[in-house]
């Protein structure tokens, strides 16, 4: 359902350590049947203190995390990341959600994931969104550039904000595509640069959703339940 | 009691001279409200018999309005099966049939509740003439069903009751017959009888209030019903202790009497609280409850006749991905939907939209939206060439639409993407109106405007209608 991520570019030759943190175990098995052959899943969990505990061992290059999770002190997925925050420099984190609930990816996005998709997405598009995740870029569904849109408004920045608070007129551009449906590739085409150039300015975005101070983020984020 | 079924229930009227007492019996025994006046007039006439049984039936019998609250308060959960109940009592009072038996069963009813109504008239045929009062009360008692035994109890206040009228009679038939009564002891004793009563009911009001919700009104009748019943005990208590009725004994006696009252209250003071908080609990248990039931009954109504569906359409993958779609919606929307919202804005309509040609045509239409504004006749326009766009890209894209609408100071634009190979907009025939009239035509019309860019990875419409009245924008929150 979620066709953003077209086929991009990033495909290591190696294949990419993978530990899937979600508490339905069909949920679990269907992603590891779907999942590419070059990705190895090499933990699994269903719990917050169990997920803390594979990562920590495995320490692998992406975690598929879901939002929700039992255990813990009901933090979920943002709780996991905060528990291996050790690793944010080598692990990477991809939320994954059902709920779709602003405040819930918000969250999860602000607690250091490095993008967020739908459970509906394709086997392939997850796959996709895994390399470019490990890669270092950030993933962005249509819903979440909406969410980014809707909470950092749709006017470019002034000079007088802050610049965390405001996106740039070149990123609002990128945020309108991706939600619009464009895949990376196509938003590069449509704007005349490059994909490389696209993955920057997302990142940009993702940056200033996790640093920014902006109050009304989390206001927005709490009133925002519906989408 | 049979014969109660067919009457309405007893209640006071509103079309009333004092309580509404005689048109509300007049009501459920179908009598003319005159002569059920008269009569009553005349009983007064017998010896205070019909004042007597005026009284007992105001106390006893809710107005109108009290029954309709109270059965209104007991939510019907629509999916839990309606509990077997012996008829008579749910033609009474219709019961909440998701409240588990326990719940009710520790709230004891008071008396002339609907349900009581039942039996209060039967009780209250005999009243007048004291003696077959207690009888006919009592016999109430052993036809319960098992489940309502514990509930029993309560008639023994009724039986007390016809017991304390009996007594009265036979007291006023043995004054008429010559024998000399101590009225002056009977007279106190009565009245520190008939305080205490009225505060034991009280307490009774109170514990059924812990189970349903409580109004200010009830709060109020409560503490004038306490008060009243306190005063008289206490008036009787100390006309019987003083017996002399002299002015300075009583007033020493009621300094005294005040003196011991308030030390009592400090006494029980905590256990009050207590008593306060258990109610508070189980109110807050019942809200809960009531909750449950409904999410419960949602989820039978929807998620479950959908997994049913599901099941005996295994075969048929569209049809399967199409229900799961629509249920996927329903719930989101059940789920994170504010219902006080206003339902009408622009990113509704769209969203609506989107899920009838979700439905029509099984294929994904994911919404995304920023922003939102109130629906004026330009972007009815909107919605309308946006739905013939999703038509077009879902049944010729073959594959999930992404539609995103954006609204920022008044202007609105909507996106419609597929992923499909493509059209030239030149080679389609000038007869085919959907592209043309629907979607292009309509947006001119309305002052928007439309653009179609095709190519071989998919096609893109783009829908923008200027913000021409600013007040109706409400641009984002």
């Amino acid at each position: 359902m979620n066709n953003a991520q077209g086929t991009g570019p990033i495909r290591p030759a190696q294949s990419v350590r993978v530990v899937i943190v979600d508490d339905h175990a069909i949920f679990r098995s269907g992603l590891k049947a779907d999942l590419d052959a070059s990705i190895q899943v090499v933990g699994e969990a269903a719990t917050v203190e169990q997920a803390i505990a594979v990562i920590a061992q495995e320490r692998p290059e992406v975690v598929l995390l879901d939002v929700h999770l039992p255990g813990g002190l009901g933090g979920g997925g943002r709780e996991v990341i905060a528990g291996s925050a050790a690793l944010l420099g080598t692990t990477k984190f991809l939320a994954l959600s059902v709920s779709d609930a602003a405040e819930d990816v918000v969250a999860v996005i602000r607690a250091g994931a490095r993008g967020y998709v739908t459970k509906t997405i394709s086997g392939a598009e997850i796959t996709d969104a895994v390399f470019r995740v490990a890669g270092g870029d950030a993933v962005f569904s249509p819903r979440l550039a909406g969410f980014v849109l809707d909470a950092f408004g749709t006017a470019p920045a002034d000079i007088a904000d802050d610049e965390l608070d405001r996106l740039s007129a070149r990123e609002l551009e990128v945020m309108r595509l991706i939600a619009r449906g464009y895949s990376y590739k196509e938003v590069a085409k449509e704007l005349f640069i490059s994909i490389k150039t696209v993955e920057t300015h997302v990142s940009a975005v993702l940056r200033k959703l996790q640093l920014s101070s902006r109050h009304e983020l989390t206001k927005w984020a709490a009133e925002r339940r519906l989408l | 009691m049979s014969t109660a079924l067919t009457r309405p229930p007893l209640v006071r009227s509103s079309d009333r001279i004092i309580a509404g007492v005689c048109s509300g019996l007049a009501a459920h025994l179908g009598w003319p409200v005159k002569n059920v006046r008269i009569g009553m007039a005349f009983a007064t006439l017998a010896g205070g018999a019909g004042l007597a049984f005026y009284a007992w039936l105001w106390i006893m019998v809710p107005t109108a309005d009290e029954s309709a609250r109270r059965n209104a308060r007991r939510p019907a959960s629509p999916i839990a099966p309606t509990v077997s109940l012996d008829p008579a009592f749910g033609a009474g009072s219709p019961r909440p049939a998701g409240v588990p038996p326990s719940a009710q069963a520790a709230g004891t009813q008071p008396l002339g509740t609907p349900d009581g109504g039942a039996s209060a008239p039967a009780a209250g045929y005999g009243a007048p003439a004291a003696g077959y009062g207690a009888p006919a009360a009592g016999y109430g008692a052993p036809v319960r069903p098992p489940w309502f035994r514990v509930r029993s109890m309560r008639y023994g206040k009724e039986i007390l009751l016809g017991a304390g009228l009996l007594l009265v009679a036979g007291i006023l038939i043995a004054e008429l017959l010559g024998v000399d009564v101590p009225l002056g002891t009977l007279i106190p004793a009565a009245a520190v009888l008939g305080g205490a009563a009225i505060a034991w009911m009280q307490l009774d009001e109170t514990r059924r209030a812990g189970l349903v919700d409580k109004t200010k009104a009830d709060q109020a009748g409560g503490w004038a019903r306490l008060a009243a019943g306190l005063a008289l005990v206490v008036a009787g208590v100390l006309v019987m202790v003083s017996g002399s009725g002299s002015w300075e004994q009583t007033w020493l006696a009621l300094l005294a009497s005040v003196a011991v009252l308030g030390g009592v209250v400090l006494v029980l003071l905590p256990w009050a609280l207590k008593f306060w908080r258990d109610l508070e609990s189980e109110r807050a248990g019942r809200v809960r409850e009531t909750e449950r039931a409904e999410i419960a009954a949602h989820l039978h109504d929807s998620v479950l006749q959908t997994l049913a569906l599901i099941q005996r359409r295994a075969g048929n993958e569209h049809d399967v991905i199409r229900l799961a779609r629509a249920q996927e919606r329903e719930l989101r929307g059940w789920l994170f939907q504010d219902p006080g919202r206003d339902a009408g804005q622009l990113s509704d309509r769209i969203k609506a939209t989107a899920a009838e040609v979700e439905d029509f045509l099984g294929n994904a239409v994911d919404v995304v939206s920023v922003g939102d504004t109130a629906m004026t006749e330009a972007h009815e326009a909107l919605v309308q060439a946006s739905r013939e766009a999703m038509l077009n890209a879902s049944r010729h894209g073959g594959g999930a639409v992404s539609v995103y609408l954006e609204v920022s100071d008044g202007r609105a634009e909507v996106f419609i993407k597929d992923r499909g190979p493509g059209f030239e907009l030149n080679d389609v025939p000038e007869d085919r109106l959907g592209v043309r009239e629907s979607i292009i035509g309509r947006m001119k019309r309305h002052g928007g405007t439309a653009s179609i860019t095709s190519t071989s990875d998919g096609t893109e419409v783009r829908l923008g209608l200027p913000g021409l009245q600013p007040d109706n924008a409400e641009g984002k929150s």
